[in-house]
This record gives C-alpha cells, sequence and structure tokens, in this order.
C-alpha cells in the first residue's frame, strides 16, 4: 500500500508545522492553536494506529472479565441481561474494531446497570465493589498510557509506552 | 461503601428531579437543541449582523461594529473581540462577546454568568457586565457581553501552558499572584447571597444533603444524556457520591471553577485585572471549590519538586492561608466528598459532554474538545483513588 498510512501521517503534519502554521498571521491564534492540536493528534494517531485493534480486543476482554466478577452476585433481573451481553461480546467478530467498539458499548450497559442496582438500587456487595475498582485502575491506566503523547497526564513519566502496556495486557 | 444515614432534612440521594430549576431548563434545552446542528463557526460578517441587530433591539442609535477579532482560550464559548460605536460612545469602547455555540464541554447559562459576574464587580476585579441575552432571544444564541480587560493568564516569558491554562508555570509572579487569589475565594465564599435578589439562581437548603444532591444530579444527567460510551467507574462514582451526600450546613456562593487560567493579571505588577469564567458558578458547599483547584490537573509542579495548588501554593499552606483568610474551617470529610465529586464532574465533561459535542459537530473547536477528552482518564484514576481513601 504506497503512499502508506504512516507517511501520509507524517506529510501532513509536516505541511500543517512548515507551511500551514507560519502563513497564519500571529493574531489568529485560535486558528494557530487549533492548527497544533491538529499536529498534536496527527502525531498521536501514528503512534497509535496499528494498534488500535489490539487495544480494543484488550479493552473488550477485561470488561468481559469485570461481567463475569460482577454476574453470581447481580439481581436476577439485570444478571439475565448481563449474561446475554456477555454471549454478545464473546460472539463478536474480534477482527473489527467497529464490532468490538459495539460490544464494548452494549456490555458497558449491562455493566451499568448492575452497579447502579436497578430500580431499587440493590446494594452492591464489597467484592464486586473491588473488582470495580481493580478494573478501572487497569482501565484508567490503559487509556492514560494510550494518550500519553497529549502531555496533559500530571503522571505521564509513571506511564508506559504503548507497546509495553499491551505487553504487559497479555 | 458506607451509607450516609439520612437526617430529617434531607433529600431522597437517588430522587432524580431534586434539580436547581435554571440547571434542569438549561440540560433540557441542550438535548432539545442537539439535533438542529452541526454548528459552524461564526464569521466576522454574522458576528456584525448578529451584533447590529442585538443592539438596535436594545436602543441604540447610530450603530457602527468594528475591529471584530476572534478570541482564543477557554474550551467552551466562541468569543470575540469588537469595537461598538453608537451615538452616545462616539469614541467606541472595546467590548468582548462570549457567547454558546449549540454544545460545549459545558453546558451553562449566560444569565447566571452575567448576573453574578455583574454582582461580584462589586467585590473584586472582574470584567464589567454590560449586556446579556440569557436564551438568545434577541442574538440567536445566548451570549454575555463583556467589557474588555486587559492581562495576561500566564506570564509573557516562560509562563506558556497547555489547553485552556493548565499545567502552566507562573514563575516569579506567585508571591504577587498567591495572596490575591486566596482573597478571590475567600470574597466568593463570604458574599452574602441571601441579599442579593438573585433571578437565575436557587439556593438548597442549609443543614440538608440538597446541595450535594444537586450537584450530583446536575452531572449524573449530564453523563446519561452525553453517553457514547459507559465507564464503569463513572457509574460507581455516582453510586459513591448519592449514598455519602455529606450536609452542608451554610450554602455559599461557590465559583466552581476558580483556578490557575481563570483569573488574569497585568505584567510586571501581577496585579489581579480580572476573575473569569462565572459560568459554573452555584450556591452550594465551599468545599466544592476548594477541592477543585487542588485537582493535580490544574495545578503544577514547583523547582523543588512540590506540587502547588493552582501553581501558587504547597497544599498545606494553601489550607491555612484559605482558612485564615475566610474564617471558614475546612472538614476534611467534606473536603474528601468534593474531590470525588469534582473527578466526577470533569470526567463526565471529557468523556461526556465534550465527546457527545465533537460527535454532533455541535461546537467550534471539536478538535480541541477532543484533546481534553484525552484527559479523561486522568481523572478516572482520581476516582479510584480517592473512593480507596474513603
Amino acid at each position: 500500500m504506497l503512499p502508506n498510512i504512516d507517511l501520509r501521517i507524517a506529510n501532513m503534519i509536516k505541511a500543517l508545522e512548515q507551511v500551514v502554521l507560519p502563513a497564519l498571521p500571529r493574531d489568529q491564534r485560535l486558528a494557530r492553536d487549533q492548527a497544533m492540536l491538529v499536529a498534536g493528534h496527527l502525531r498521536m494517531m501514528g503512534e497509535q494506529w496499528k494498534s488500535a485493534l489490539r487495544y480494543e480486543q484488550v479493552a473488550l476482554d477485561d470488561l468481559q472479565g469485570l461481567a463475569r466478577h460482577l454476574l453470581p452476585d447481580a439481581p436476577a433481573l439485570l444478571a439475565d441481561d448481563l449474561k446475554a451481553a456477555l454471549s454478545m461480546a464473546q460472539a463478536c467478530d474480534r477482527v473489527s474494531v467497529t464490532a468490538i467498539e459495539r460490544a464494548n458499548i452494549d456490555l458497558g450497559h449491562a455493566v451499568d446497570a448492575v452497579i447502579l442496582g436497578g430500580k431499587d438500587h440493590a446494594p452492591l456487595p464489597p467484592e464486586s465493589i473491588d473488582a470495580l475498582l481493580n478494573y478501572a485502575l487497569r482501565h484508567a491506566r490503559r487509556e492514560r498510557s494510550w494518550f500519553k503523547a497529549n502531555r496533559l497526564d500530571p503522571d505521564q513519566h509513571d506511564l508506559p509506552d504503548l507497546e509495553t502496556m499491551l505487553a504487559e495486557a497479555d | 461503601m458506607q451509607v450516609t444515614p439520612a437526617r430529617s432534612g434531607d433529600v431522597d440521594v437517588w430522587d432524580r428531579s431534586e434539580m436547581e430549576p435554571r440547571i434542569r431548563h438549561i440540560l433540557e434545552r441542550t438535548v432539545r437543541l442537539r439535533d438542529t446542528g452541526p454548528y459552524r463557526p461564526k464569521s466576522d460578517a454574522e458576528v456584525t449582523a448578529m451584533l447590529t441587530g442585538f443592539f438596535a433591539a436594545k436602543g441604540l442609535e447610530g450603530i457602527a461594529i468594528t475591529d471584530v477579532e476572534r478570541m482564543s482560550g477557554g474550551a467552551s464559548k466562541e468569543q470575540f473581540a469588537f469595537t461598538l460605536t453608537h451615538r452616545e460612545t462616539p469614541q467606541g469602547e472595546r467590548l468582548v462577546l462570549r457567547m454558546d455555540p449549540l454544545e460545549a464541554i459545558a453546558q451553562t447559562c449566560r444569565g447566571r454568568e452575567g448576573e453574578i459576574q455583574s454582582i461580584m464587580g462589586n467585590h473584586m476585579p472582574v470584567a464589567p457586565v454590560r449586556w446579556f441575552d440569557a436564551d438568545g432571544d434577541l442574538l440567536g444564541q445566548p451570549a454575555v457581553i463583556l467589557g474588555f480587560v486587559r492581562g495576561v493568564t500566564q506570564p509573557s516569558e516562560g509562563g506558556s501552558g497547555g489547553v485552556s491554562g493548565m499545567g502552566g508555570r507562573l514563575g516569579s509572579l506567585i508571591d504577587r499572584l498567591a495572596p490575591q487569589y486566596i482573597d478571590a475565594l475567600a470574597t466568593t465564599h463570604r458574599f452574602d447571597w441571601s441579599r442579593a435578589h438573585l433571578r437565575f439562581f436557587d439556593a438548597p437548603r442549609a443543614d440538608s444533603n440538597q446541595a450535594a444532591i444537586w450537584q450530583v444530579n446536575w452531572w449524573s444527567q449530564v453523563w446519561w444524556d452525553c453517553l457514547v460510551e459507559p465507564v464503569p467507574v463513572v457509574a460507581l462514582a455516582e453510586r459513591w457520591l448519592r449514598e455519602n451526600a455529606p450536609l452542608c450546613d451554610r450554602p455559599m456562593l461557590v465559583h466552581g471553577d476558580l483556578r490557575m487560567g481563570n483569573f488574569m493579571f497585568e505584567e510586571p505588577s501581577g496585579t489581579f485585572t480580572a476573575v473569569l469564567d462565572w459560568e459554573l458558578a452555584h450556591i452550594g458547599d465551599f468545599h466544592e471549590d476548594i477541592a477543585w483547584t487542588m485537582q493535580k490537573l490544574f495545578g503544577a509542579w514547583g523547582d523543588d519538586g512540590v506540587f502547588l495548588v493552582s501553581g501558587l501554593l504547597p497544599r498545606d499552606d494553601f489550607i491555612a492561608q484559605y482558612q485564615a483568610a475566610s474564617g471558614n474551617r475546612i472538614d476534611p470529610v467534606r473536603l474528601h466528598y468534593y474531590e470525588v465529586l469534582n473527578a466526577y464532574k470533569c470526567a463526565v465533561m471529557d468523556l461526556g459532554q465534550a465527546m457527545r459535542a465533537s460527535i454532533a459537530s455541535n461546537n467550534h473547536q471539536e478538535v480541541v474538545l477532543t484533546w481534553l477528552g484525552s484527559a479523561g482518564a486522568v481523572f478516572l484514576s482520581h476516582i479510584v483513588q480517592l473512593i480507596r481513601k474513603g
């Protein structure tokens, strides 16, 4: 595939930084800010795109693990929905980013319903809360690592690079 | 998680209808108008036409709008500086138009912003409010028109920060800025809102959990109205916030976003010229402001490796100086609660409202919103740490 995605991203960044930005008047600050952010997004996407499918697979696998933890203590009606969403997630097309994203959303809704405990706000057992917090910390660390290059994270130096983060998930 | 036992003045923590009426109006309007997008950034000519119509409706004659200049900064409102000339002001006045795109990272009310900023101008430096159009009846979209104030939010030399004033460094001006910052917080909280005849604000009951539940219902409704992708810890945080809602003995005016990037000062004196961004102001628990400014994302590391609240003061110094200036005692339990609430609010804004506005293409700077959204997980991590600590 020529020109490949890496090359096109690199070309776009160069065009923005070396042609478009210098041509923008200094007083056009919003336009300049946005042009710089576009370059920043492109740089991040250049690092991410080859791992996007793997990232979504890891995220779905982790959410499925959480759902299995929550299942035994979930109120009956909510447990049925969670079980159904879990089956759908297990059956989804694992080579399609779109299909995995959809499965993540559907399973996420069923997990949310269990967390909120339905209409009666059924209590959440301590084991479920522990499982949720452990999952949440993994999820947050994964996302923070994925977007580490935005440099907004005050603890960015404690985060692994993308390859290490995905290898850790394996 | 331990559930806080109910007191006699408390509201039902799961009653989602417990919300300040004007906030409910804004959130319902957001959903109602969402599908009328996408939003297109306004051109200078469009802004000129809108303003000319507005000032004519206000009865001004001989109107001329000149030197329209789009402003940067913020992640929410579309802002333009312009000069207004009319029969009674032939010399012209430099003003700022701050108006709502169809959706932004925070959906708030220009009526509330205009009203409170106008009143607080009697107590601290703020940009003078010249007009506001709470529901966009005259301008076509809600807006506030402010007097132009000179100053910077970061030192011109060596202080450049990131998006929306986050992560900057205030350098040698810290000693001059910190006392003014503390004073702005204390003055806000001392303000006697009960005598102010506020039209756009309602107050929660004292000695009740209503102040906390109003906030939880505000932000949880934003989350569920905007939901793009479920995030389990956001739902867990909502549950925790309901089950642990604390009593607020004395509701006070809360600025809602008073931190680095939202105060403007002149150089080289470091004198405050304006406390900015009153759009999140409400009557509530002052711990919310204290917890907000203590967030890591709104601070900076000093040269000696000590973390500085809002880039100004170490945490203990900040607490001691605030308590001395305001006379308020900080309750660690309520502070902890509002730290969770604020991390939750930020997660809702970054991963909920900002993403929904971007997907709907209803803003003028989606590229900024998605950039901020990419920092949302910082708050998820923070929520976990805080809930575990509590």
